[in-house]
């Protein structure tokens, strides 16, 4: 279990039911590498990021995330699902946020960052609790700590839902849609400390519709339409000037 | 038709500020019947229940705290608590089972939901009573041991034990459907987001769904205590002398049927009203809580439009 900070996928597949979602997807991103992904509503976008922390299970194909095949274990002929614990300890290292937040409603603030260390890696009270203040300080929201979700903003509730996922140590980071459920003005904060976070040389892979964030702080882009990764490559690169027809209209419309 | 025309002479002619005006509700000609009507079966009724002697309010006065009614009473009440606790624990336990993703698992509780949500609770109960026809007797041992004791059945039922397991059962499959009901009304994505820290399926249970859940089990709950409280009037057929059964113990020997089933009955209404105030407490209690809990958010994303441009 080293640390690593790497995600491979070769020719993934994923459908439901009939339909297929996932259509031979390629992915290869480097330890501290920041990549975004775009494309169209429907286009897989969420399913890709998803079965990166195995919320969803692929079909077919390879998929390493920090070196291990996730879910999985692999042998000359097959690949064994892990069992749940197995699997459990793989997510600790992939931290996860959500469009909706997902904070716990029954907790505070704090109690959501603690939950996953005290909870799961049966960290001491104390030193979960020092480290929560540590965390909400790094996201602009010392002295929330007491606060419930519902008295938090949607602006703030992501961040306290950016530090819970922090809280966990991970090696990678998943955003899907961070700032979708956000009032305009909100978006930059949120923006602001994945920026930070970025900074760091955490590994992100982030599914979003700001293109001005993907302009800045991204390293990679991938562009996804009907299942198919159409172009990656560059962030700024692709976004100055894509090359395939469908992301050029694509660009053309969100721009 | 009157009034109309007369209030729009009267807006021009009063002093009163118009924006201090009260807002008077309109009253149908069909309200003030009701309330006639009402009024007069209102009146015959007690009228008729007050002077036909066959009542025999003395009667009713007097058994209302006579010691076999008290003491029908208390049993009524350990049958209802008892029955509620344990029927709520296997309910949980069942509603657990049910939510499993190992197949046999939640079929085991289907089945046992299926089977005692749809037969009468009635017949359940004279089943348990007369389980020892088919189970004459119970060896209760280790498998493959020579450990072992026998027990008679038809000694361990007693009509009270049948009453309790007959009842605690029954209640049990329905309270699995209501804790389930509050399962499945914890949103995906707080699952999700349970499983992307890496919690184990028992602490999801316990920290994150059963919390959640618990603002809508508790007020069905209460309903289900209310509903419990007659519905122990069942297991007077098995001899159990609960309140019913107390009331029919002492007509039987006075005939004096329909003062003492109206002592029952009040009895029941008593307990039952008592019982309500506490339930719409918790009703309104929970409403309130899981109308601040932060939905807001839904919302905003099923009406947003995809990929806007910024
Ligand atoms: N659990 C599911 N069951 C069945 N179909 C699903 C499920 N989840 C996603 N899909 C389908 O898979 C396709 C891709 O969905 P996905 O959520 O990955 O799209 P997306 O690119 O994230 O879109 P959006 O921008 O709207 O979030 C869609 O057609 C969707 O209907
Ligand atoms: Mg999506």
């Amino acid at each position: 279990m080293s640390t690593d900070g790497t995600i491979h996928a070769r020719a993934i597949r994923k459908s439901f039911g009939p339909k297929l979602v996932l259509k031979d997807v390629d992915l290869d991103i480097a330890s501290g590498e920041v990549c975004c992904i775009i494309g169209p509503s429907g286009s897989g976008k969420s399913t890709l990021l998803r079965s990166i922390n195995g919320l969803e299970t692929v079909d077919t194909g390879v998929l390493k995330v920090n070196g291990e095949n996730l879910g999985y274990y692999e042998t000359e002929t097959a690949y064994h699902r892990l069992n749940k614990k197995q699997i459990a300890e793989q997510r600790t290292r992939i931290g996860m946020v959500f469009q909706q937040f997902n904070l716990f409603p029954n907790m505070t603030a704090q109690e959501n960052i603690m939950a996953g260390p005290v909870l799961v890696k049966g960290a001491e009270k104390g030193a979960a609790a020092r480290q929560a203040h540590e965390l909400l300080a790094s996201v602009g929201l010392a002295g929330f700590g007491d606060y419930y979700p519902a008295q938090l903003s949607g602006g703030q509730q992501q961040r306290v839902a950016i530090a819970r996922s922090l809280a966990m140590d991970p090696e990678i980071m998943l955003f899907d849609e961070p700032t979708s459920a956000l009032d305009p003005e909100k978006v930059g904060e949120v923006l602001a400390v994945m920026k930070e976070l970025a900074k760091k040389g955490m590994t992100m892979v982030v599914v979003t519709h700001e293109m001005g964030f993907a302009r800045e702080v991204a390293d990679s882009l991938i562009f996804m339409d009907d299942g198919y990764v159409v172009e990656r490559g560059d962030a700024r690169e692709i976004l100055r000037n894509p090359k395939e027809r469908r992301t050029q209209s694509f660009l053309e419309k969100v721009l | 038709m009157l009034n109309s025309n007369g209030h729009r002479r009267e807006t021009t002619v009063s002093r009163v500020d118009p924006a201090l005006k009260p807002r008077l509700r309109r009253r149908s000609a069909f309200e003030y019947v009701a309330w006639i009507i009402c009024c007069l079966l209102a009146v015959g009724i007690l009228f008729s229940v007050s002077t036909n002697p066959n009542f025999k309010w003395h009667v009713v006065a007097r058994y209302f705290t006579h010691e076999t009614i008290i003491r029908g009473l208390m049993l009524t009440i350990f049958l209802t608590v008892a029955s509620m606790v344990f029927g709520t624990l296997l309910g949980l336990v069942l509603a657990i089972m049910r939510s499993s993703s190992t197949k046999p698992i939640a079929a085991t509780a289907g089945v046992y939901i299926t089977l005692f949500r749809g037969t009468p609770v009635l017949v359940q109960l004279i089943f348990w009573f007369n389980i020892a026809a088919l189970y004459p007797n119970l060896t209760i041992g280790i498998p493959f041991t020579d450990i072992s004791t026998a027990v008679d059945v038809n000694a361990l039922i007693a009509p009270i034990t049948a009453a309790l397991i007959g009842l605690t059962l029954n209640e049990a499959a329905y309270m699995a459907e209501i804790i389930r009901g509050g399962f499945a009304a914890v949103g995906k994505g707080q699952i999700e987001a349970a499983d992307s820290l890496g919690m184990s399926g028992g602490m999801k249970m316990r920290k994150v769904i059963i919390p959640q859940a618990m603002p809508s089990i508790i007020p069905a709950t209460g309903n289900q205590v209310i509903g419990m409280f007659k519905e122990t009037s069942l297991v007077s057929v098995l001899g159990v002398a609960e309140l019913l059964q107390s009331a029919q113990l002492i007509y039987a020997r006075t005939y004096e049927t329909i003062p003492l089933l109206i002592v029952a009955s009040l009895w029941y209404l008593v307990m039952t009203l008592l019982l309500s105030y506490p339930q719409s407490k918790l009703e309104q209690k929970y409403s309130r809580t899981s109308s601040r809990l932060p939905r807001k958010a839904k919302k905003v994303v099923l009406t947003a439009p995809e990929g806007i441009a910024r």
